[in-house]
């Protein structure tokens, strides 16, 4: 049996993945990621549009600063995020993207003197200021009151995944490719590693670490149509929930991106709604206003999505061999600004469906596009129930997304959280608690369990097809925990996803037998793992009778606060067992900066929570006495919900902004 | 690493003596071409390269020093373009399997500038040793007698196919290696360099298939003497 | 309308050394805007679950799925079977280590390049204050080094390299691009010189024999010949300017 010791251990290459790992290898420890593919093929190079980040260099954006990203971050999440984790979060992210722009992101700069824009489906002259020129611009995104989405072009995601991993080559952080886990290794609600298998020889290999980082991305790929990389399977997220000790949370909060072309499925930024793009349906008519007067395209991805299916499901849709779908119109934003910032949407559009963005509409529809939901861990990345196992980026819910996620945040989320649970393992590193304390047997019996389980794959020439279970599964997912939900069809997906989940122990592998390489054993024990987490969300999404942020229930469209302030959490401790047990952690109302308010979208339905009007009197009575007394911004936050004291020592710091620190 | 300026000094050295070999072709079919105006034309063309029209008197060994100098740029460009070559067997098949599955016109390119590289190795030397030896016995009727009677066409011929294409294709790809006179589209300057090097091999080919069919005329229809042929024939 | 495809398919497991490589032929019927992706995974789903090879993005942005399309390196997902003839030949990438049949080891070969040419940038004294403001930078240099940073490794221009084919050690247009990109970038504060002895030589800038293979299988439309002439008259400069 083949063991690797490491410090820490980091499971994906992704963005989070690689920031983990280097700032746990500069605080000095020694460590290890294991990818499925190269780092610089992770998801994380999908991201188009940007990263927010309150720079507030371009004049769009002036005035921004952390107070107004976690506004628009909380509203955003329905306020199902942890504010907590969402200060922490607004409060790095510029120092984020500096250090980012260090590495090595181009960034697209401010240009100083006036430039035309979009707004509004009119053109307008803006004009940046002399000072500003050549620092990093902004472009607007739904959902925010600033332009404060940070881009290069529209390779964001790839700028900012080559420069981190340019990084962690410079490092020399040791990588391990097409290596993938598994199994958590652990013991005494403490993990110890992971079983990996080797996926060109089909070799499993225990990796023991003091310091186990799930970063793996989301689990979209449980739906036939997502926006995901083929590679994001939800697998990080199944091996903690298969301890039966590591809990998931929120996995029912799965969102919906409103323009993915169809029929294939492929992301088109949200920055071609940010940049002034409209979307128009069947007779050509720009249908928004009339359900957004405010925010039009640019409300929040979620009620984009929901408005855009509510106008098909009235018959204004285009009709196609694949569905019904709308137009997103970009030709108003001039041949110039798109071959400039919007080049990959160019691309796409000529590669996929064969048109010239610059003259053609494009067909798109809301598709499966983030999980907001993931492994649930304390704000220190680490899980809440296990001990020396941490998660980051888009794999957990750290909870900076609540039920609903901005565009833009989730690259920025990858790389702030990378940088502070670094820190945090460190710490743990550091401390006389990291020890490992397990002995060869007990790592040898996991390894051995995995090998089993494949034997038994391979062995069989009788019994299910897995690609049959796995497409049911996408199906069943895809037509009844959509968009819109209801217990109806919720009940009944949770009913066929058990059997399936049943039918999957008696997977057989036919044919194809290798021990080494081997696709289709690979989608056999994946697919075993996809449907748990595919019934958890379903499951969830069942029992959540509210409408929250992504989750819309059509037969519970309120918010219900008074009794769903609170996120799911699902363990699975028993191996046959076809449901996940579940229990619900609450959001505290007392302790929020911003307490449950109205997001500004459609009419307020929100059914409040006892403790609300109380929070809401206090935070006013705090910051009217604060205000008086002549307290600046930063006071009367620390007074509201201090949480700089839980960030690490070198990440305290005031941002710098061009008009100085206030 | 090494600050070594070997290499940069060598691709310098082959793309220039390319680049003068190219221009000294495009100079020396042109004068060539001479003999299409007529038999006189050819004949002052000759004795201004022997300085006749300077020094008021004939020096055929300008010519020799001339092509002597050539000679020694060709065998330089010669040897530096050879470490480009396969260095084994092994590569050399690598290469051939590749050119031929690739079927990209560039790469094809490469291995007719390999051929014709070979090609003129031997038969421009041939012709250089020649001019440089015997630097007197050019001129309309002298240079036809060799065509014909000593059957140089053959050489001739073939030399003209390799050296018209290898030089065209060399200036071609010498432009882009360099990015010579590149304009702010370089995909569009390519394509233009490309037509431009398909026009010039057919105008060059063109004119020099022309000449040497003149010269093969003149060769098969003049009455040589057996005493006059090396004596001049005009004036 | 729709044709019948026949995709012929170069096929070799190196954990089964006892099967020699072979070519594997199958059938399937064309949709209307199937792309390889969906092709290779028709026949994985329906005719033989043992096919290797690898998507990730699927939507071209990653550069998993480079192979040979009809002996021209391109990216599978991205192509289009109706812009082929219906008889398709598929082969692995050259150069690169074989994983199985249509899966190559690309990953390991560009790490190796990326570590010869010590890609990232270096500050050298400059220290990153992540509290301050960033450095500014010019807006064009910006755009300049995004248009070159939009490589994808996909190893198409490796795969598509004369030069490569002979000199395993030329470090290939994904190499020359790199450095073009960080001489370019203001961050980097390494100078002519030290970019010379990374490139300055036969397995580098001056080992290209201008084939242009790169240039036109390049799977994100990069000038590469443009940026190769660029560096070879930089580092040519810098050769004629150093005192020995």
């Amino acid at each position: 049996m083949k063991i690797i010791y490491s410090d820490a251990l980091v499971v994906g290459g992704g963005l989070a993945g690689l920031r983990v790992a280097t700032g746990v290898k500069e605080r000095g420890h020694n460590v290890i990621v294991l990818t499925l593919v190269p780092p610089k093929r992770s998801h994380s190079a999908a991201a188009q549009g940007g990263m927010q980040a309150s720079l507030g260099n371009c004049v769009m954006g002036e005035g921004d600063n952390e107070d107004v990203h976690f506004l628009d971050t909380i509203k955003g999440s329905d306020w199902g995020a942890d504010q907590k984790v969402a200060r922490m979060f607004t409060h790095c992210a510029p120092k984020a993207i500096r250090e980012l722009a260090y590495w090595g992101v181009p960034w697209t700069r401010v240009r100083a003197g006036e430039h035309s824009a979009v707004i509004n489906a009119k053109r307008v002259t803006l004009t940046e200021k002399q000072e500003a020129h050549g620092y990093i611009t902004a472009r607007d995104f739904g959902g925010t009151k600033k332009w404060r989405t940070c881009y290069t072009s529209d390779g964001t995601g790839h700028s900012m995944l080559y420069a981190m991993d340019n990084k962690a080559q410079e490092d020399k952080i040791e990588v391990h490719e097409r290596l993938e886990a598994i199994a958590l290794i652990h013991e005494n609600n403490r993990c110890y590693g992971v079983v990996a298998r080797n996926l060109m020889n089909g070799e499993l290999v225990a990796y023991v670490a003091k310091a186990t980082t799930i970063a793996t991305g989301g689990y979209g790929r449980i739906y036939s149509v997502s926006t995901n990389a083929i590679i994001c399977e939800g697998i990080g997220q199944a091996i903690a929930l298969e301890s039966g000790v590591a809990t998931l949370g929120n996995m029912e909060a799965i969102q919906f991106h409103p323009t993915a072309i169809v029929p294939a499925g492929i992301l088109v930024t949200e920055g071609c709604r940010g940049d002034g793009g409209v979307l128009r349906d069947v007779d050509g008519y720009r249908f928004m206003p009339d359900y957004e007067p405010e925010k039009k395209e640019l409300a929040s991805r979620d009620v984009v999505s929901r408005r855009m299916t509510e106008h098909m499901r009235k018959g204004k849709g285009v009709k196609s061999p694949y569905g019904d779908h709308v137009w997103l119109d970009i030709t108003i934003l001039g041949k110039e600004h798109i071959e400039k910032n919007l080049r990959e949407v160019k691309e796409i559009c000529e590669n996929f469906l064969g048109i010239d963005p610059v003259k053609e509409w494009i067909p798109v529809r809301p598709t499966q596009h983030y999980s907001m939901g993931g492994i649930r861990t304390k704000y220190t990345g680490e899980s809440q129930t296990m001990q020396g196992l941490y998660s980051a980026g888009e794999a957990a819910c750290w909870d900076l997304h609540g039920f609903n996620r901005l565009g833009g945040n989730s690259v920025s989320e990858t790389v702030v959280s990378g940088m502070l649970v670094a820190e945090y393992i460190s710490d743990f590193l550091d401390s006389k608690e990291s020890a490992i304390d397990i002995n060869t047997k007990t790592i040898e019996s996991f390894v051995q369990k995995e090998h089993q389980k494949l034997e038994e794959l391979l062995g069989k020439d009788e019994g299910e097809d897995a690609y049959e279970l796995r497409e049911r599964m996408e199906e069943i997912m895809m037509q009844k925990v959509g968009i819109f939900r209801n217990g109806v069809e919720l009940q009944e997906a949770v009913d066929e996803l058990q059997e399936l989940l049943k039918r999957s122990k008696n997977i057989a592998v036919k044919r194809s037998k290798s021990r080494g390489a081997n696709p289709a054993l690979e989608n056999a024990y994946r697919t075993q793992k996809m449907l748990k987490i595919a019934v958890c969300v379903a499951y969830g999404a069942f029992l959540r009778t509210e409408s929250r942020g992504a989750h819309s229930r059509e037969d519970f469209p309120k918010r219900d606060d008074a009794n769903w302030l609170k996120r799911t959490i699902v363990r699975w401790d028993d191996e046959n067992a076809t449901l996940p047990e579940v229990s619900y952690e609450d959001i505290d109302i007392a302790s929020m900066e911003l307490p449950p308010g109205f997001r500004g979208y459609g009419k307020d339905l929100t059914s409040h929570h006892k403790d609300t009007q109380k929070r809401v009197e206090e935070v006013e009575k705090i910051k009217q006495e604060l205000e008086q007394k002549g307290a600046n911004r930063f006071e009367i936050q620390e007074a509201l919900m201090p949480f700089k004291e839980d960030l690490p020592k070198k990440y305290r710091g005031f941002n710098e902004r061009l008009g100085g620190i206030e | 690493m090494r600050f070594d300026k070997k290499e940069a000094y060598l691709d310098l050295l082959q793309s220039g003596t390319g680049i003068f070999l190219a221009l000294f072709i495009m100079g020396h079919l042109v004068f060539e071409a001479s003999i299409l105006i007529s038999n006189e034309m050819m004949y002052k063309v000759t004795l201004m390269f022997e300085g006749f029209y300077l020094f008021g008197e004939r020096h055929a060994w300008i010519i020799s020093v001339l092509a002597g100098i050539v000679l020694v740029v060709f065998i330089t460009h010669a040897l530096i373009a050879l470490r480009r070559f396969p260095a084994d067997y092994k590569r050399y098949k690598i290469i051939k399997h590749h050119t031929k599955s690739f079927a990209h016109e560039d790469t094809t390119l490469w291995s007719v500038q390999v051929a014709t590289g070979f090609m003129m190795f031997f038969l421009g030397s041939v012709h250089l040793v020649m001019m440089i030896s015997t630097p007197d016995k050019i001129g309309p009727f002298l240079s036809s007698y060799r065509v014909v009677h000593e059957y140089m066409w053959v050489v001739y011929f073939l030399l003209l196919l390799s050296v018209v294409t290898h030089a065209f294709i060399g200036l071609y790809r010498v432009m882009l290696k360099w990015g010579i006179f590149e304009s702010d589209d370089p995909k569009t300057y390519r394509k233009l360099l490309k037509s431009a090097m398909r026009g010039f091999i057919v105008l060059y080919l063109f004119l020099g298939l022309a000449s040497l069919a003149k010269y093969s005329y003149i060769g098969m229809t003049h009455n040589y003497e057996k005493t006059k042929i090396y004596k001049e024939v005009t004036q | 309308m729709n044709r019948e495809l026949t995709i012929d398919i170069l096929r070799y497991d190196p954990n089964q050394p006892e099967i020699k490589p072979y070519i594997a032929s199958y059938k399937i019927q064309e949709q209307v805007g199937m792309t390889l992706f969906v092709a290779l995974n028709e026949i994985r789903k329906h005719h033989d679950s043992s096919l290797k090879f690898d998507f990730v993005c699927r939507a071209g942005i990653c550069g998993s799925c480079s192979m040979l399309v009809n002996g021209k390196p391109s990216l599978a997902c991205k192509t289009l079977t109706q812009k082929l003839d219906s008889h398709i030949r598929l082969a692995p990438l050259p150069v690169f280590e074989l994983i199985g049949d249509l899966s190559v080891f690309t990953g390991n070969w560009m790490r190796g390049l990326n570590e010869r040419l010590e890609s990232w940038i270096h500050h050298k004294e400059e220290e990153l204050e992540v509290d301050k403001l960033e450095k500014p930078m010019d807006p064009d240099v910006a755009d300049d080094v995004y248009e070159l940073d939009r490589c994808i490794e996909c190893g198409c221009c490796v795969a598509g390299c004369g030069t490569l084919q002979m000199n395993e050690n030329f470090v290939g247009a994904v190499g020359l691009n790199k450095i073009a990109r960080y001489q370019l970038d203001p961050r980097d504060k390494r100078d002519e010189k030290e970019y010379y002895e990374l490139v300055g030589n036969e397995d580098g800038v001056f080992g290209c024999m201008t084939l242009l293979g790169c240039e036109d299988v390049c799977s994100k439309n990069l000038p590469l010949q443009s940026k190769i002439a660029y560096l070879r008259r930089v580092m040519a400069k810098t050769a004629l300017k150093k005192k020995d």
